[in-house]
């Protein structure tokens, strides 16, 4: 019963995720207009028959240039999302594994420096000093993410670690770097991957408030986190503004969070019992 | 029941989060000693002289930021003093581009290089002690030394006091217009000889005197009792900082503020249906203005600079960069009222083909692509913008794009254009100038070879020589030809493209009355003719 | 334990100056002189000699220390830091003590409340949740999590402020930090905030719910209620390291709430701040935020110990174990 609950569950984000990728990436035949075309007589319309998802302050059909935009979207939030994860388990397994030593210290006080440092900040410096790239955005965004994942990835080994399979795998002599690989790794993969699929839609919306600072694509290129950011100026007169980007960017993450529990209940070794 | 529990709970947070009474904590409280209230005994008295209801009445006025110090010679503070009716200068602009007295009483020419002010005989700082012409001196002197933007208006200007109440003003410059110079608010008048730096210091002769400071949040008000002039009806001003432009909207639409200033043109259309509040466009002398870089090899090239201007559509970058709430000009000066017949010089209209004509002759010719190529590279052109000029920058990107120009904008921080313009690694970048003052001071300061506001590099003889002629100009009517001459050249040679006034719009509540609109609203807000409804 | 506090004190200062100096480096790298800045916004003509304007920077400049090296300018930091002076603002002119004092109590403020409503609204609906997976509750709370996520921070803030300030008008807009004004953006922050923690608490009560225990509990007669309370108590700490991760998160990330409520916070001035190089103030601020964190993390590491015995701090007893 579970199980079958499970794989709907996959199934469904899969294909939700499968039609989000398709549009996205076939946005050059599916977009009805040209994403960068201004017309000044068109701005700041409602949703319409010739503009599904309505025009922008430029006049610019907001359907086509979320399709478009989707692609830059998707794939810089992606590669973040990927590097953080494993940056993330990484340090978490390694400092919760060695807890109490100097190396445990030193990362926790890296995550420590990381976590106080307010995101924009750093953000602000980094556009500053070497660019405002795709590639500068994504680095602002790994260094500051992935600590998140650290955190919870230790907090889930010290656990672990007072489990009798551990102390089991150690009597019986598995080499530390084995045990992190059978022993840790599949205990922290779920609550890990759970919050991943949440740190997406915080990513995307992260790069939207980096595009307040000029990091990321730039102009005309759409990318949902700046249409977002240049939408706010007129959200109360036409709040359908954001309904493009936002109505993506949740049927996105809604798709990533299926995945995910889908996954997790695949990769949980417990049947869950009903109460 | 666990759940139970737990709603209980949350419910009781936010009970009683929402109904605790008013009370200022963490905010004002602290180390922070110029947040202690302090009203003297004069003041006290004399409200019951008023009215109960004007005795109490409270204006509220959120601004996007206010006074940073109480020392009129520090950065970013006297125009909000003056603003709010606290700091005062010699002489004032009204609403229709005149000079007027203000703590003077009137200036004379006695010749070319010399004046004579006579000050007000009933004019006391806040302590009491009488504006007298050595008093204004020091204070003035005290600025020129301190105040780097007070410079520009007392430079080549000496003062000495005749008597109490008259001081003479010999100047370097022949003509030079001194009531002119000393409306600025970095002239304001304060007590020389006062610390200004907490509520209890400072010392200035406004309507209204600072009774509570809080850097950053807000600044209270209460009405001068000694005032030399007619006293404001209203007996308390807080000037706030809402630092967010919507959040300033809301304010005012809910009731809280009775006045919004730095109202973006975007959130016109929520005033539309509005019982509450209406929205004052006052057009201001100040001209957004793309500045050029003339080192780049591209834009050394005239020719290529006059495309750039032709070959814009000034109406529709009305539209998308200012909301519809301004006029297109092409000319740099036109913005100032009494220029107003320059706005359609040089630049007529709106002409893509003489634009590409221009291009071609300039060698830059359209390849299949719809690119502009020359010698095998691409006419590129790189726009900086910073503040609210992001969808002006797209909309000119868009713009350039059609002529074949490669165009690309980056929006950012200031401090990135700054060091752009250090390196010379910069193409184009925006900025609006006020265009109301003296003529020399204002074109110079643009126009000559080591102005501050040159930035491109712009070193014209025959602009020289125009501005070395309008700096001994003899009369009025002399400046004002040269004026438009420079104007006119200058828009010829196009270092600078022209676009259109910068918009200044201010939200007041329907129950305030008697706000007087003002082309430089942001020192002319807060007036001795302003009421407000009894709640 | 007299020298397990002493060694994670040193530990604390190492990191204090070490990411201090950090940042003081990363400021000065980055392009743009706060003088210059200062100067420059200000102006209403251009003048026509730059003259002037050079010798003022100059001078200025001087007057900050900023004319010497790098180096010296740290050891010229180091030693006011001594003794507990943290420099001026070169904006303001005010002591960055003061500054900073006054809008970080109304930035705590505003974190505790928002910790407060994220808490209680994650740990109960993350339970209901759980308790109640795969039915229609379970649905509607994680969608609502899904909305919440994909909902930008200003959209969500700006919505509720015109809501409940203009059309129920029982919301004040002022600059002030005051009691009867926390609510809602400690509201809006906790409504942000919690989708993650719900998730966590579900997923991490989910897991805990299927061990072996759990199903002996209920085999053994005991309570829905007890049981429940037990593994409750087991996934503790995933979820306190989630509260204090939050916590940290709040105090540096609410810039864009507090600017729209304008809430007097320290997010906002930090921003403005590092906008304007104002190099005291950015230092002061990072010094603040990493020492409070630091001491907030190392609270939590202390906790571990109290939440579950079972975690000690000094595991070289498990080594032994190898051999």
């Amino acid at each position: 019963m579970h199980r079958r609950k499970a794989t709907f569950s996959l199934i469904a984000g899969c294909v939700l995720l499968g039609l989000i990728v398709v549009s996205v990436f076939g946005a050059s035949m599916l977009a009805p207009h040209d994403p960068v075309k201004q017309s000044t007589l068109e701005r700041l319309e409602k949703p319409s028959l010739e503009h599904p998802l309505g025009t922008d302050r430029f006049g610019r059909d907001i359907l086509s240039r979320t399709l478009h935009g989707g692609q830059n979207t998707l794939i810089s939030s992606f590669i973040a999302l990927i590097a953080t994860i494993v940056i993330g388990l990484l340090v978490g397994i390694v400092a919760g594994m060695y807890h109490g030593s100097l190396l445990d210290t030193i990362l926790m006080r890296l995550v420590d420096v990381l976590l106080s440092f307010p995101f924009m900040v750093l953000a602000m410096v980094i556009a500053a000093l070497f660019g405002t790239s795709l590639f500068h955005l994504l680095a602002v965004i790994v260094s500051v993410c992935w600590v998140t994942f650290a955190r919870l990835s230790r907090s889930i080994v010290l656990q672990a670690k007072t489990e009798t399979s551990f102390a089991a795998a150690k009597v019986l002599g598995a080499s530390d770097l084995t045990i992190m690989r059978k022993e840790l790794l599949p205990r922290t993969i779920g609550p890990v991957l759970i919050l991943a699929t949440f740190e997406l839609g915080s990513l995307i919306l992260s790069i939207a408030a980096l595009s307040f600072l000029g990091l990321g694509s730039q102009p005309p290129t759409p990318e949902w986190g700046s249409m977002l950011a240049d939408g706010r100026d007129h959200f109360f007169q036409f709040p359908h503004i954001l309904l493009g980007p936002t109505l993506f960017i949740f049927i996105t993450v809604a798709a990533f969070n299926l995945i995910g529990e889908g996954l997790r209940n695949q990769l949980d070794p417990y049947e869950k019992i009903e109460l | 029941m666990k759940n139970i529990m737990f709603i209980f709970l949350l419910c009781a947070t936010i009970a009683a989060a929402g109904c605790s009474s008013n009370v200022n904590s963490a905010g004002s409280k602290g180390n922070n000693d110029q947040a202690k209230s302090s009203v003297n005994g004069s003041s006290n008295a004399s409200e019951q002289a008023h009215s109960i209801e004007a005795g109490t009445q409270e204006l509220i006025v959120a601004g996007q930021e206010i006074a940073v110090t109480l020392d009129p010679v520090q950065p970013l503070t006297t125009a909000y003093l003056r603003n709010m009716g606290v700091a005062e200068a010699l002489f004032k602009v009204n609403a229709a581009g005149e000079v007027i007295p203000e703590l003077a009483e009137s200036a004379t020419a006695i010749d070319p290089t010399t004046w004579e002010i006579k000050l007000r005989s009933n004019a006391l700082f806040w302590s009491g002690k009488a504006v007298d012409a050595e008093a204004v001196i020091a204070s003035l002197e005290r600025s020129r030394e301190l105040d780097l933007q007070a410079q520009p208006f007392l430079e080549g200007m000496t003062f000495s006091a005749i008597k109490d109440d008259t001081l003479k003003v010999e100047t370097e410059r022949e003509h030079l217009p001194v009531p002119l110079n000393l409306s600025y608010y970095q002239t304001a008048i304060h007590n020389a000889e006062a610390k200004h730096d907490s509520v209890e210091t400072m010392d200035m002769t406004g309507m209204y005197k600072v009774v509570q400071f809080v850097p950053k949040q807000k600044i209270v008000l209460s009405i001068n009792e000694n005032y030399w002039g007619e006293k404001p009806s209203i007996a308390t001003v807080v000037h706030e900082e809402i630092a967010d432009e919507q959040t300033r909207v809301m304010s005012i639409l809910s009731g809280r503020s009775h006045i919004a200033l730095n109202v973006n043109p975007s959130s016109l259309a929520q005033f539309e249906h509005n019982d509450k509040a209406a929205i004052i466009a006052a057009p201001a002398a100040n001209t957004q203005t793309i500045y050029l870089n003339l080192n780049q090899s591209q834009l050394a090239d005239v020719k290529v600079r006059q495309a750039l201007s032709w070959g814009l559509d000034r109406e529709e970058l009305v539209v998308l960069g200012a909301e519809g709430q301004s006029v297109p000009i092409t000319t740099w000066l036109s913005s100032n009222p009494a220029y107003a017949e320059a706005a359609n010089a040089v630049y007529t209209k709106f002409d893509a083909d003489k634009a590409g004509e221009l291009l071609d002759e300039a060698g830059w010719l359209k390849d299949s692509d719809g690119l502009r190529y020359k010698d095998g590279n691409p006419l590129t052109l790189r726009l900086m913008t910073w503040g609210g000029d992001k969808a002006l920058g797209e909309a000119l990107q868009n713009q350039w794009n059609n002529l074949g120009i490669k165009a690309e904008v980056q929006h950012g921080d200031y401090s990135l254009i700054e060091t752009a313009r250090e390196t010379g690694d910069w193409d184009a970048t925006i900025e609006a100038w006020s265009t109301f003052g003296d003529e020399y001071a204002l074109l110079s300061g643009q126009y000559a070879p080591e102005a501050r506001g040159n930035f491109g590099g712009f070193n014209d003889e025959a602009t020289n020589q125009l501005l070395a002629q309008l700096a001994g100009a003899a009369d009025a009517e002399a400046k004002r030809k040269l004026a438009l001459q420079i104007n006119e050249h200058v828009a010829e040679q196009a270092p600078v493209i022209s676009l259109f006034p910068r918009p200044q719009l201010t939200a007041i509540s329907q129950s305030l009355h008697g706000f007087e609109v003002h082309f430089r609203q942001f020192e002319n807000t807060i007036t001795s003719r302003l009421t407000l409804d009894a709640q | 334990m007299c020298r397990l506090i002493i060694k994670k004190m040193l530990q604390t200062f190492i990191t204090l100056f070490f990411a201090t100096f950090v940042i003081f480096l990363l400021v000065r790298l980055a392009p743009g002189d706060p003088v210059n800045i200062m100067l420059s916004r200000t102006g209403e003509i251009a003048m026509s000699d730059s003259q002037a304007y050079d010798h003022k920077l100059a001078e200025l400049r001087a007057q900050h220390g900023l004319d010497q090296n790098i180096a010296e300018q740290y050891v010229t930091w180091v030693r006011h830091l001594l003794q507990f002076d943290l420099g001026s603002s070169i904006h303001t002119g005010r002591p960055v003590q003061a500054e900073m004092a006054e809008r970080l109590s109304a930035t705590c403020l505003l974190g505790i409340a928002a910790l407060l409503i994220q808490s209680v609204l994650g740990l109960f609906f993350g339970t209901l949740s759980a308790l109640r997976a795969g039915k229609l509750i379970d649905h509607i709370v994680r969608l609502t999590c899904i909305v919440l996520a994909s909902t930008p921070a200003f959209v969500l803030g700006l919505a509720l402020l015109s809501f409940v300030a203009v059309r129920l008008g029982v919301y004040e807009i002022s600059s002030e930090a005051s009691w009867s004004r926390l609510w809602l953006p400690a509201l809006t922050l906790g409504l942000i905030g919690a989708p993650q923690l719900i998730r966590v608490v579900r997923a991490s009560l989910l897991t805990e719910l299927g061990q072996t225990y759990v199903l002996s509990g209920f085999a053994r007669g005991l309570s829905n209620q007890l049981v429940v309370r037990h593994a409750l108590r087991n996934i503790l700490l995933p979820v306190a390291t989630m509260v204090a991760l939050s916590f940290a998160g709040l105090i540096s990330g609410a810039v864009v709430i507090e600017s729209i409520f304008s809430w007097p916070g320290v997010g906002k001035h930090a921003l403005d701040s590092i906008l304007l190089k104002d190099y005291p103030v950015i230092q002061g601020y990072a010094l603040i935020m990493v020492a409070l964190v630091t001491g907030i993390n190392l609270l939590i590491d202390a906790l571990y110990v109290l939440i579950d015995p079972r975690v000690r701090l000094k595991p070289r007893v498990r080594r032994e174990l190898r051999a």
